[in-house]
């Protein structure tokens, strides 16, 4: 105990350049977690998060009468997860190995800095141009193919309506980090593969996809711990907050904004967020627990 | 680039240029349309006539042009100023306040014998795995802080991310070799100042990485601005784009909206042009600097885990 006061005291000035991170993570991400304890209180705006009285596991309860809504937006949270994790993940390794394989370099990279562009675009703005695309009346799609699709009150269509704009936005940006480690790979691996006889395919098989593994553990890793949290402005931009959608769009978080703004349902609200927080917890160690026993060196922590 | 062939180091380029190599170039090209043709969309929509829109809809190839899609954007006048200075201000003073914070943070955590690091770590770590939820945060921001219509809520919530910590502090394990520090501390320099003048400096291909990547999110955050900011000089961009959403919104949402209503609010109903107009003033800024920082990518964004 000494020896670490002696050391903390010797690394004074890096306890003072650690000090506003310290303090900004505090106030921002840690105070908000002791409102957790809202799940297990009946609210009062008047008494605030700590005062208000405590009611056991009333939330949750009235979160299993009105079962229908949370089971929607629980089931869309995850399935949307997994659409997007695994569709984006190999797009976004595909579309890396493809640019890095173009003998063509001044054209891939053109190409490159026009995929990328979506990424900036806020979703304030993405819902205007997915407006001109599938609106009823003025729309793209409905005017060069001659039909009236009523979209935005056709819940069916959006999972892949969805889906598009999220490969749209995110595809080409996605692939950068995977470009990154593909630049590194060592050429004489290549020319080694090339004497002894391997296609491209072989090689791309044998020494690309290995080498990228790592990285995608480790995004994919990254990313398990918000299987319950969604792209709000996709799912609440873009679908304009369209009540009729609801049942192929809500998610956890976008009820929990429209919850904010009509300033209601803060139990039932209270009691959804801490589910979610618990189980992005629990699916986060998990995750990392398993990549720990298969390839330690790949682990996060 | 046919004189530059000769001169090419690999040879066998040439020869590369496969019937594959061609299929491989189109679908490439193709995603290239899909990914800039929507993009496309919003210029020529910004400049295309409003009776052309409402009647034949939006198209790549409009018959009637016209500007007064820009000349509409013009009508926000002083409000749109005070939005862009708003989302400047904002942008730049989160940027760099992250930008600093976080490399000394990453700095000091990435010291070997200092043995404060691992609980720091462990510290930064925590809230990429559990968090209070958007609920909880409101409430303490605006009840708790005091900050409801505060640009500080605009600033701080993305001030600083753990992966950006992450992002920083393995560049300086990795790319920054510790004898320069120590050789520094050697000629006497202390702390900050191998920090400020040794350290910060040699970051520069990741700070240009991760602040670009920084100044998009702040650029782009419509959230944090619908939930906290109320009055009108506090408005950024993104807030702009949404309240067109919303009073369009509003008028299919109430087709019963008493004539004399609808001619009060003549002026205000957002045309077709005009809110592409408005995206494209939201969004230019971006797409003008973003190819000058586009080599910074590859360079500054590596991944490392947080381990030791």
């Amino acid at each position: 105990m000494k020896g670490f006061l002696a050391n903390t005291w010797k690394h004074r000035a890096h306890v003072v350049l650690a000090l506003p991170v310290f303090l900004i993570l505090f106030f921002i991400m840690y105070v908000p977690m002791t409102g957790l304890v809202m799940a297990f209180k009946d609210y009062k705006t008047t008494l605030g998060i700590y005062k208000s009285p405590w009611n056991g596991l009333e939330n949750f309860k009235f979160l299993i009468a009105s079962k229908k809504i949370f089971i929607t937006m629980t089931r869309n949270t995850i399935l949307y997860y997994f659409l997007f994790t695994t569709i984006g993940t190999f797009l976004n390794v595909t579309l890396a190995i493809a640019i890095d394989q173009l003998v063509f370099k001044k054209a891939a990279k053109t190409m490159q800095t026009l995929m990328i562009i979506p990424v900036f675009i806020s979703y304030a703005a993405v819902q205007f141009i997915v407006y001109a695309f599938i609106s009823t009346d003025t729309g793209l799609l409905n005017k060069t193919f001659g039909l009236s699709t009523r979209f935005y009150s056709t819940a069916s269509l959006w999972p892949w309506i969805l889906l598009i704009v999220k490969i749209w936005k995110d595809t080409g940006y996605g692939s950068v980090l995977y470009m990154s480690v593909l630049a590194g790979i060592d050429s004489a691996l290549y020319e080694a593969a090339e004497i002894d006889g391997a296609n491209k395919w072989q090689s791309i098989w044998h020494i690309t996809l290995p080498s990228l593994v790592p990285m995608i553990t480790v995004m994919l890793l990254l990313s398990v711990g918000s299987i319950m949290k969604s792209d709000t402005g996709l799912f609440y931009q873009v679908t304009r907050n369209s009540g009729v959608l609801y049942d192929k769009t809500q998610v956890i978080d976008s009820y929990v904004l429209n919850a904010i703004f009509k300033n209601s349902n803060f139990g039932f609200t209270a009691a959804t967020s801490f589910f979610q927080s618990i189980v992005g917890l629990l699916l986060m160690l998990l995750a990392n627990f398993t990549v720990k026993k298969i390839e330690p060196e790949n682990a996060l922590f | 680039m046919a004189k530059g062939n000769k001169l090419d180091l690999a040879p066998s380029r040439k020869d590369q240029r496969t019937f594959g190599q061609y299929v491989l170039w189109l679908i490439l090209f193709i995603f290239t349309l899909f990914c800039f043709l929507p993009v496309l969309l919003v210029f020529i929509a910004a400049f295309t006539d409003e009776k052309y829109i409402t009647q034949h809809g939006f198209s790549f190839f409009p018959k009637v042009w016209s500007m007064v899609g820009f000349n509409s954007v013009m009508r926000y006048g002083a409000q749109l100023g005070r939005s862009y200075y708003v989302t400047i201000l904002v942008t730049v003073v989160g940027t760099l306040m992250g930008l600093l914070f976080m490399s000394m943070y990453a700095y000091a955590i990435s010291r070997k014998d200092f043995r404060l690091s691992r609980f720091l770590s462990v510290y930064l770590l925590i809230p990429m795995l559990f968090n209070g939820g958007q609920l909880s945060g409101y409430i303490i921001f605006t009840t708790y802080y005091n900050l409801k219509d505060s640009l500080w809520l605009l600033i701080l919530p993305l001030c600083v991310t753990t992966m950006n910590v992450i992002i920083l502090r393995t560049y300086i394990v990795n790319s920054i070799p510790s004898e320069l520090m120590e050789a520094a501390k050697i000629d006497g320099a202390g702390e900050y100042r191998t920090f400020f003048q040794i350290t910060l400096p040699l970051m520069k291909p990741s700070l240009a990485a991760v602040g670009f990547m920084m100044a998009t999110a702040y650029w782009n955050d419509w959230q944090n601005a619908l939930l906290y900011i109320t009055s009108d000089n506090k408005k950024p961009l993104q807030l702009l784009l949404v309240n067109i959403q919303k009073s369009i919104e509003f008028l299919l949402n109430n087709s019963n909206v008493p004539a004399s209503v609808r001619a009060a609010m003549g002026g205000t109903i957002p045309q077709y042009s005009a809110t592409m107009a408005t995206v494209i003033v939201v969004i230019g800024p971006i797409m003008v600097v973003y190819p000058f920082f586009q080599k910074y990518f590859i360079k500054g964004l590596t991944v490392g885990s947080v381990k030791g």
